[in-house]
């Protein structure tokens, strides 16, 4: 009878220790296979890598870039926490996001010279951008939400169908009336005082980390210390038991998606306001997907989203510069940053097998089996 | 009997090991032979059903051997456990709902054809007395029915030795009958059967031998059944004398707290689960719900809790509550525990301190939002003190603890409260008696200091100790309600079954 | 724009044509993973295997200039890929939605990084040949008929025998049933011998093959260029088509026809001259897609173990 290289074990968590140790692990393999990537474009992996590094971290120009998108990667996986630990599983954060830039986007150009707003004062109108946002994003997820609950949706499903409902809808006011006078799918460039503040005089790197960082600490806080934070996560957990336990769960979860969408929208207005201060098509670039693997990473905990955001944001700057400099393309990162958090799921396997593989002649009589 | 006759299967030195110093079967061994019918006691968590699913194939041993008709098998798979000729009725019953009988008795047998099968299966049912058609979908058929299925699924595959696991908790006392039919046809025809069960009445009806297990060791092997008494088997089974009646002293009963009226609960097919109930409960008394489990009263307690649409009226203290939201009815001063099998009263993953939480999380809040954390703790370790669960630290979670440690923390929980009504179902079960003891007392407790109490259970053991009156539901009705004094077991029994001896169905309806 | 009755009722006809045409990958990313989810998996990276499977069916055609070559390395490409998916959602039980999703991901940037890879030193857009319509003789001149079932290209005719065949294989085998059943109650699977997570590896991977067939199906059969986002949501709508078609491959197929009809509906209406925005029509099918889910059509009975992982002590 053949001896198995693992061995069933009684299923247990990890410790702190083992955990950290995976995902160091985790990004060792991915970061292998990503020099494996490099090898056909004829470049030195490792002078890349640290090409990628230091443009991303260790200059002025590359910091403020990294910066300004972990902003709305942060926004987005704090979303992902919020939802997904109350046991919402959407997946329509990017739809969310280009809403919440639309709605800020109307919002601000009648600001413009002539306009209604044209002479608030920029907090005010930066306010009045977040709040619309906010709300549309808020509702968009909401609706969702109440579909689920009152008629049993597939939220899943109808998140990721949503999404492209999102994009139409971006696609359709940048061709047509939110157009600004030209052939370019954009709109008017929005007035100054509705832009994000920027940090340094003279730098690059807006506000939009600093609503960011306020936000996962709001997060943090209510997970952990309000009486809501602690609903969301039993009905995550068993909505059976917050039923029991006097928690309306379908309002529960609405507030959930709510709150959810407006956190992703907020993503939205960071890229308007702060980075391009017009509306275009394809703004996105995914972050509403790459915002869940954060949030994953971070073991949905607001801390581990503020960490990880940085570092895949980091990432990708670094690969942007790298396809710039060396033709390397930048999917190459993307493919990095999935695989990392793939090969951390994986690891969850070695909670319920044991590796006896070295010492596998040494095993006594016990029979074990798969 | 000849020294070449082998007994049907041998188990020796079974060895099972769960985890970390969880020693499930500790060096078994366990000899069944031909044309027998042979039970295997012991309490829960004795190590009798670990024991049957290594034989079945569905745990791997981790020492020990198996003989079938005296040559060694190597058991790892069902299907080596099957082609053995050793077939299971396991307590939840393995079948697929939306199949009919003959898809599920054919399933997994690889390519068969339908036309012989159906005439196989009827054929069977025939002999054996179990009136089965194949083309009925399971999903429609009586809990006593599907039992027959899955015996049927095992002859089917030419079962010589039949294990049931805990067969007649889930039936009545007619069909209790109905399955000691069957096995004796099956005996008759050379079949041996194991029962698994901590019932004593049950291995009286039903067996020849016994073998009494107690903590994963075989403490009694082979006991003839005619030559032992109950206490005999008792004594195996908990290794002290069990603890038989209580006293019970009386109390001056109180006004009506809770009031049910007519209450009816559909389910979503439309079918009633729950069919008119009335009864009252008053303050200082025990009224118990005695029935076999699935009778309707988990739907009964969940809508009485709100926790599931229903019509008719409930009141506590003379106050309509019908309107109120479950959390709504707790502030009303309901109390409710419901079945551990549930995982509706707990939450595995979280701590006991979030569990010791649930359902007051509205009282340990300051100003509408904030959870007091120092006070959550404090209450967690007083929980944690009084109701005596053993636990290293209150950031413990639920999940790691045994289930009976967990159950005496969630009792505590809506025992702390004083509520004035308390809603328990099936309070003890899985506990060990140690455990059902105390719980016993702490109800007792309650009901001293002036609580309605509704306890729902299917034991009657549980039922004839701590209850003021007994009241039986069958099919979703009251069969009757008697006092103490006037309750028998064969009563209570005939009531469970369904025979309305006391009429008062027959008052109900027009 | 002649809005009579008979002009629609003459729009009615090339609709359910031309949808038909434009239903087909769906379909057969659907039937795939009819398999999948009939045993208990819900596979969210039927997207990305889609888009694997048109980029691979791209790149072997037009390397080896046989379309044919192309399909069969398409479908390799989709049991490889699903084989790892299969791995993560049976042996180690991750969630299903959450690996679904990064696999998406992962899928479109090697889809990205391959393609640069392999066609990057090419100028402009490169095509390949698409599969032509197979004659039938008299058959394809028929009235009605002809247009609809002759004169579709070869892989067409393939989809519809899987079609079939699933249904066969669903409902009148004994694997079929054992598969079924590992959906409905794993844990009677296994109690009657039936290994469920062999049944659960091979259909997601017949699923997987299936959709990265359903990938070249839109490359090499319609489109004939690859670029990043030719497959846009036809994956999710195929999850979408199951849950319509109740798990049943006739009623999934007939639920992707109207899917199909949606997507044709734009272009019929604006070659007759309708003035609706672009995007609004081109948004139809996944506005569709998100009503049919949304449970105001009514509740569907899903698989009992769909989405559970199956625990064997």
């Amino acid at each position: 009878m053949s001896r198995p290289w693992f061995v069933k074990r009684q299923a247990v968590r990890a410790s702190a220790v083992q955990q950290a140790a995976r995902l160091l692990g985790a990004v060792l393999a991915a970061t292998l296979v990503g020099l494996l990537l490099f090898l056909p474009f004829d470049v030195n992996p490792l002078q890349a890598y640290w090409t990628m590094l230091s443009d991303a971290f260790f200059t002025v120009r590359g910091l403020s870039n990294t910066l300004n998108k972990t902003a709305p990667l942060i926004l987005v996986g704090l979303a992902t926490v919020v939802a997904w630990r109350a046991g919402f599983g959407y997946l329509g954060f990017e739809g969310c996001l280009l809403l919440g830039a639309v709605a800020s986007t109307s919002v601000a150009l009648q600001a413009l010279p002539g306009g209604p707003l044209a002479a608030w004062p920029w907090p005010l109108l930066v306010l009045v951008c977040a709040m619309a946002a906010f709300l549309v994003g808020g509702v968009w997820a909401g609706v969702v939400a109440w579909l689920r609950v009152r008629y049993g949706g597939n939220e899943v499903l109808m998140s990721l169908m949503s999404n492209y409902l999102a994009v139409f809808l971006l696609q359709y006011l940048v061709s047509g009336p939110l157009r600004a006078p030209g052939d370019l799918p954009q709109s008017a460039r929005l007035p100054i005082s509705t832009w994000l503040p920027y940090l340094w005089d003279g730098g690059r790197a807006h506000a939009g980390i600093l609503l960011a960082l306020t936000a996962a600490l709001l997060v943090w806080h209510t997970m952990k210390h309000l009486r809501i934070g602690y609903e969301w996560v039993v009905v995550g957990l068993n909505p059976r038991a917050a039923s029991y336990g006097g928690i309306p769960v379908g309002r529960r979860i609405m507030l959930a998606a709510f709150f959810s969408g407006g956190l992703a929208a907020l993503a939205g207005i960071s890229d308007v306001l702060g980075s391009h201060h017009r509306l275009l098509d394809g703004m996105s670039e995914g972050v509403g997907f790459v915002g869940m693997v954060v949030a994953l990473l971070g073991k949905l905990s607001a801390a581990g989203v503020a960490v990880s955001a940085f570092l895949y944001a980091g990432m990708t700057v670094g690969a942007d510069s790298m396809q710039r400099q060396s033709q390397v393309p930048s999917s190459v990162v993307v493919i990095v940053q999935c695989l990392i958090i793939l090969f951390v799921l994986a690891s969850a396997l070695l909670d319920r097998y044991r590796w006896v593989g070295w010492r596998r002649t040494a095993t006594p009589q016990t029979r074990e089996g798969g | 009997m000849t020294p070449q006759t082998h007994p049907l299967l041998e188990m020796r030195g079974i060895v099972k090991r769960f985890g970390a110093g969880v020693l499930a079967n500790d060096h078994i061994d366990f000899v069944v032979v031909q044309g027998e019918v042979h039970a295997l006691l012991g309490e829960n968590g004795a190590g009798k059903s670990t024991l049957m699913q290594i034989l079945y194939g569905m745990y791997q041993r981790d020492a020990g051997d198996i003989y079938v008709d005296g040559l060694p098998v190597d058991i790892s798979s069902v299907s080596q456990a099957v082609a053995h000729g050793i077939g299971m009725v396991h307590q939840e019953f393995m079948l697929v709902e939306p199949f009919n009988v003959l898809e599920n008795v054919v399933l997994g047998q690889g390519r068969v054809a339908l036309a012989p099968a159906r005439a196989r299966l009827l054929a069977l049912s025939a002999e054996f007395g179990l009136d089965v058609s194949p083309d009925v979908r399971v999903e429609d058929l009586t809990i006593g029915q599907r039992q027959r299925v899955e015996i049927l699924k095992l002859l089917f595959r030419g079962a010589r030795l039949l294990v049931l696991d805990e067969p007649t908790a889930v039936l009545t006392p007619t069909e209790v009958n109905g399955l000691f039919e069957v096995l004796r046809k099956l005996v008759a025809r050379g079949c041996s059967v194991v029962i698994v069960t901590h019932k004593l009445q049950e291995i009286r009806a039903l067996a020849d031998r016994v073998t009494v297990l107690r903590q994963g060791r075989v403490v009694a092997a082979g006991l003839c059944v005619d030559e032992t008494d109950e206490a005999t088997m008792a004594r195996a089974m908990v290794g002290r004398d069990v603890l038989l009646t209580v006293d019970l002293p009386p109390m001056a009963r109180g006004e009506a707290v809770l009031e049910v009226r007519d209450l009816c609960v559909a389910s979503g097919q439309g079918i009633a689960l729950v069919n008119g109930v009335s009864l009252d409960v008053r303050a200082g008394e025990v009224l118990a719900i005695a029935g076999v489990d699935g009778n309707g009263q988990s739907p009964f307690a969940e809508a009485v809790m709100g926790l599931r649409p229903a019509q008719g009226r409930v009141s506590v203290c003379g106050q309509r509550v019908d309107e109120l939201s479950p959390g709504a009815r707790r502030g009303a001063g309901m109390g409710y525990l419901p079945a551990d099998r549930r995982g509706v009263g707990r939450v595995m993953e979280l701590s006991l301190e979030a569990n010791g939480l649930l359902g007051q999380q509205g009282e340990f809040t300051r100003a509408r939002y904030w959870l007091s954390a120092r006070r959550v703790a404090a209450h967690a370790e007083q929980l944690i003190q009084r109701f005596k669960v053993r636990a290293s630290s209150a950031q413990q979670l639920a999940g790691s603890l045994s289930g009976g440690n967990l159950q005496k923390l969630l009792l505590g929980r809506e025992f702390s409260r004083q509520p004035r009504f308390l809603l328990l179902e099936q309070p003890t079960r899985g506990l060990d008696v140690g455990a059902i003891e105390s719980v016993w007392g702490e109800i007792l407790e309650q009901r001293k200091a002036g609580a309605a109490i509704l306890l729902i259970s299917a034991e009657l053991e549980e039922v004839f100790n701590l209850a003021d009156r007994i009241a039986v539901m069958y099919q979703g009705r009251i069969m009757g309600v008697l006092d103490r004094a006037s309750a028998t077991m064969e009563l209570v029994g005939q009531m469970m079954g369904g025979q309305d001896v006391l009429g008062t169905v027959a008052e109900q309806t027009p | 724009m002649d809005t009579s009755l008979i002009a629609w009722s003459a729009l009615l006809f090339p609709l359910v044509v031309s949808g038909l045409q434009l239903a087909v990958p769906v379909m057969l990313a659907a039937t795939g993973e009819l398999f999948a989810e009939r045993s208990g998996v819900l596979n969210i990276g039927i997207e990305g295997t889609c888009l694997l499977g048109a980029l691979t069916g791209f790149l072997v055609a037009w390397s080896t200039g046989s379309l044919w070559a192309g399909m069969a390395a398409a479908a390799l490409m989709g049991v490889v890929s699903n084989a790892f998916l299969a791995w993560m959602y049976v042996t180690v039980q991750a969630s299903q939605v959450v690996v679904g999703i990064i696999f998406n991901l992962l899928a479109f940037a090697s889809a990205s990084y391959a393609y640069r890879l392999f066609m990057g030193g090419q100028a402009g857009v490169v095509q390949v040949e698409l599969f032509q319509p197979v004659h039938w003789g008299a058959l394809s001149e028929l009235p009605v008929v002809g247009p609809l079932l002759f004169q579709q290209i070869g892989p067409f005719y393939l989809v519809a025998a899987f079609i079939v065949l699933s249904y066969f294989v669903l409902f009148h085998t004994a694997w079929g049933l054992s598969l079924r059943a590992v959906g409905e109650n794993p844990r009677a699977a296994e109690a009657s011998g039936i290994r469920v997570a062999r049944m659960r590896y091979a259909a997601v991977l017949i699923g997987g093959g299936a959709a990265g067939l359903a990938g070249a199906y839109l490359v090499l059969g319609r489109v004939g260029i690859f670029r990043d986002n030719v497959v846009i949501g036809q994956g999710f709508i195929a999850l979408a088509v199951v849950i319509l078609g109740r798990w049943h491959p006739f009623k999934a197929a007939l639920a992707a026809l109207a899917f199909g009809m949606a997507e044709a509906l734009p272009l019929l209406l604006q070659a007759r001259g309708s003035t609706l925005p672009t995007q609004l029509l081109l948004s139809l099918p996944y506005l569709m897609t998100f009503i049919a889910i949304s449970g105001l059509l009514g509740r569907a009975n899903q698989p009992a173990a769909l989405l559970k992982p199956h625990l064997r002590e």
